[in-house]
């Protein structure tokens, strides 16, 4: 079976182990809970006639507290790079953090999530920003991990990815 | 030995440890025991020499395996650490667990532990910590928004009281009956009052903002407090009649000593005006309100006393200065006033306060330090013309004739500061928004951009960054004048770090409107005005600009002079004459008040002004003893001024003889229709 490493990346709290968990056992947990370094999780999946088994490396978010560790991405096929669309902060903070890591590691699939869409009222992220990130390059989707909107297809379509590289 | 070893494992196998020897591609023997938690993770050991590869069951071991051989490889004391780390075992429970890489007597060892029983203590720590960065990021969004929201609000309030400003302007210019005119002033005057709060509530939230940055402000034109107290009294003598109280200055106050301190004029008029403005709330009819200042060496004191009922005695003293804060009987209004004060005051390095006198009746007071040599030598030229409220002296005619492009997305603000500029004798037209004016700027060359910062489309900001990317590389230099509700210290800094070239506040202000845009425009442009301005209907504020007289030119030559400023126009001659006729007393009368309350700022301005009214008439002694009375003014030497008068009344009495006959016939001379093309008018409706 094939095993492909995917990592989590973006600012404290803006949703990436209820993404995974959402991804893995279908279930969503109101309360935050903060993640101290990394969770690793699997996740066995079919894409195409393919079986693979998605190792989740869900790691701490970056703030004040805690600066990530660069050597946990060695060996990654892709990363979902999560932001809470509801604090325009977390959007820059992940686009550095993705120029840190492709000076790193190069160019690697990639997928730049907004999450906590079921929250749209209180977005600051606009259309258009949306959609000059799309013009730049950018595979844009806007999850839920509370409602699971397209929570799954995020994963899959990264998964998806790994395999066509 | 043996017998130790064991104990040793042992040890460590209940605190949570598995020890593992690294024998080499990605292999490992298991030192001491396999511990439960291993096995509820990783299954069970095999059997075969203890061996395990710990890659293959743990992929982040395998991924740590990678720093620990360049550890072991490195010889180093000390230790390689994974960091934290979570696996799922058998059960779906979470272990917490870390690795940690050691060279002992040559021995490459991996010691992995079971964090379980510390984890839930490093976990609430983080928890807290983040918990309360969330909150805290939460806030800093909240006071964002409102402080958006405030901005919001007062460019909403400004906008229309921009258009009331210029109307009131363009009004004042006509001839209207003197009870309209009055109309018009009250509106003017409350119009002012309005301004004077929205710009309160900006100042005193924006001024809260800076103080935490600035804890003292640098200084502005070092006034004099004395001349700034009497002038309150005289701007404040009208209303305070209107109630029945007296407004007087202290009359022990010598004028002649030094008075001057540490601030700006123009704020230091504000709050002698929140001052008066609570003590006439306060004050019962038929009682009086002194005003005055006091030496306290290094500082000076003002004080305004009434003798009203006291302070409240169940309010201290600093809650009155606090922000919101209304007396009992909420008389006042939002509470900003006084907290106005406080905020300006300190941020001087001076300090505020109030006290119930023992002969009755308040004091309330600020002291501020006095303005050192250096800071009286630095101050600006004008630093004692007063700020606020507005006086309507008009500057002189411009020289120069200026092409303006006005950009703002109200109809009304535009057309009235298209209006405005015109009667001062530029061409002006406008543009409805930033890319208007942008595309504009393509199609013509005009002397300055005044625009608005916030219009839809394209803000003025936008246009300023497009326009000043057009002139990269080039050595051109539009001149841009941002026009913004906003116009804190901070905001002209935004504006200028944007490329503007000057800013001007909203409302805007006929005065400072020509004042702002010739100054800025003044080493930039060519184009001589014309002798006369066109389209500009003339008053004894607003006349066409004129050939100053030669020295010594008869009197008998004024109606020769005006003819040829007016190109032998009978009915502008009319006009001049009329309004010169009508003005020019009441200005020898604000003239000789002054000199009467040794006024030299006021005996200056009104000088000025007759002095420009005269000019047209090529009136050269009249001229020239304006001239010397303005020059008086402006060295505060009054000495001589009643002399200068006298001739000057003298000379304007000759003047009149000459000039009555060519005075029409009609009570209230109509105005001269406005030549404008029709191009022109096309251009204005854009």
């Amino acid at each position: 079976m094939i095993q492909k490493k995917i990592c989590m990346l973006g600012s404290s709290s803006v949703g990436k182990t209820s993404l995974v968990r959402r991804f893995i056992i279908s279930i969503f947990d109101e309360t935050y809970h903060t993640t101290i370094g990394v969770k690793v999780d699997k996740k066995a999946v079919k894409i195409g006639a393919e079986d693979v088994t998605m190792v989740m490396w869900d790691i701490h978010g970056e703030d004040v507290y805690q600066k990530m560790n660069m050597s946990y991405l060695r060996g990654m096929s892709g990363y979902l790079l999560v932001a809470d669309g509801t604090r325009r902060q977390t959007l820059d903070d992940a686009l550095a953090l993705h120029e840190r890591v492709v000076l790193e590691f190069g160019k690697v699939p990639s997928l730049l999530l907004l999450n906590k869409f079921d929250l749209a009222d209180q977005w600051e992220i606009d259309p258009a920003q949306t959609s000059r990130l799309s013009a730049a390059g950018w595979n844009v989707l806007h999850t839920s991990a509370k409602t699971g909107e397209r929570v799954e297809e995020a994963f899959l379509q990264l998964a998806k990815m790994t395999l066509s590289e | 030995m043996s017998a130790a070893k064991s104990i040793f494992e042992s040890f460590f196998s209940t605190q949570g440890f598995a020890l593992f020897e690294y024998l080499d591609h990605g292999d490992f023997r298991l030192i001491g025991s396999w511990p439960g938690w291993c096995d509820a993770l990783w299954g069970n050991l095999p059997a075969q020499n203890k061996q395990v590869r710990l890659g293959d069951v743990s992929p982040f071991l395998e991924n740590f395996i990678f720093d620990a051989e360049e550890f072991w490889k490195s010889k180093s004391s000390g230790s390689a650490n994974s960091g934290n780390w979570t696996e799922r075992d058998a059960a779906a429970r979470e272990i917490p667990l870390e690795a940690s890489a050691y060279l002992l007597d040559g021995r490459r060892v991996l010691v992995v532990r079971n964090l379980s029983g510390t984890f839930d203590q490093q976990q609430e720590i983080f928890q807290t910590a983040r918990d309360s960065l969330l909150v805290y990021e939460k806030l800093l969004r909240e006071i964002q928004k409102k402080e958006i929201l405030l901005h919001c609000i007062v460019h909403d309030l400004t906008q229309p009281l921009s258009a009331m400003n210029s109307v009131f302007h363009l009004l004042e210019r006509e001839h209207l009956p003197a009870q309209l005119k009055k109309y018009v002033k009250t509106g003017e005057r409350e119009s002012q009052r309005q301004e004077l709060m929205i710009r309160g509530i900006l100042e005193a939230f924006s001024s809260d903002l800076a103080a935490q940055n600035s804890k003292q402000e640098k200084s502005g034109d070092s006034p004099d407090l004395a001349e700034c107290a009497q002038r309150a009294v005289r701007d404040f003598d009208t209303p305070f009649s209107d109630h029945d109280i007296g407004l007087r200055f202290d009359p022990r106050v010598n004028k002649s000593q030094n008075w001057r301190v540490h601030g700006d004029s123009a704020r230091i008029d504000r709050i002698f005006g929140n001052l008066l403005e609570n003590a006439m709330r306060y004050s019962p009819k038929n009682t009086t309100v002194t005003v005055g200042v006091e030496d306290q060496g290094a500082f000076v004191l003002a004080f305004v006393d009434d003798q009203g009922p006291g302070l409240p005695k169940d309010q201290p003293e600093a809650q009155l200065f606090a922000l919101f804060s209304k007396g009992k009987s909420h008389a006042g209004k939002a509470g900003l006033g006084l907290y106005f004060c406080k905020i300006t005051v300190e941020r001087w390095g001076g300090s505020i306060g109030a006290e119930t006198r023992s002969q009755g009746g308040s004091r309330f007071w600020f002291r501020l330090p006095r303005a050192t040599k250096a800071e009286i030598d630095h101050a600006p030229a004008e630093s004692h013309a007063p700020a606020a409220p507005e006086r309507h002296q008009e500057k002189s005619k411009p020289v120069k004739r200026l092409r303006i492009l006005v950009a703002d997305d109200a109809d009304i603000n535009r057309e009235l500061i298209v209006e405005l500029l015109e009667k001062r004798g530029h061409i002006a037209i406008g543009a409805a928004d930033g890319r208007a004016a942008v595309a504009e700027l393509e199609k013509h060359d005009f002397d300055v951009l005044l625009i608005d910062e916030e219009m839809p489309r394209m803000t003025g900001l936008e246009a300023t960054q497009a326009i000043r990317q057009r002139e990269t590389g080039t050595a051109r230099h539009q001149i841009i004048i941002g026009i913004s509700g906003h116009a804190t210290e901070e905001d002209e800094t935004r504006f200028r770090e944007a490329g503007m070239d000057a800013l001007l506040a909203k409302p805007v202000h006929m005065q400072k409107l020509y004042e702002v845009v010739e100054s800025t425009a003044a080493p930039a442009v060519s184009a001589p005005l014309p002798q006369s301005a066109p389209a500009a209907q003339p008053s004894s504020e607003s006349a066409p600009a004129s050939t100053p007289p030669a020295p010594g030119t008869a009197i008998g030559s004024v109606v020769d002079h005006l003819r040829r400023s007016t190109g032998g126009n009978e009915k502008l001659m009319s006009s001049l004459t009329a309004i010169l006729l009508s003005d020019a007393p009441k200005t020898l009368a604000r003239i000789g008040r002054a000199i009467a309350q040794n006024n030299a700022a006021d005996l200056r301005a009104a000088a000025h002004l007759l002095k420009g009214s005269l000019a047209i008439f090529g009136a050269a002694q009249a001229v020239e003893l304006g001239r010397n009375l303005e020059i008086m003014g402006r060295d505060s030497n009054l000495r001589e001024a009643p002399l200068d008068f006298r001739a000057l009344e003298n000379e304007f009495a000759t003047l009149r003889e000459e000039l009555a006959p060519l005075v029409q016939k009609k009570k209230t001379p109509k105005p001269a229709p406005k030549p404008k093309s029709k191009a022109a008018v096309k251009r204005r409706k854009r």
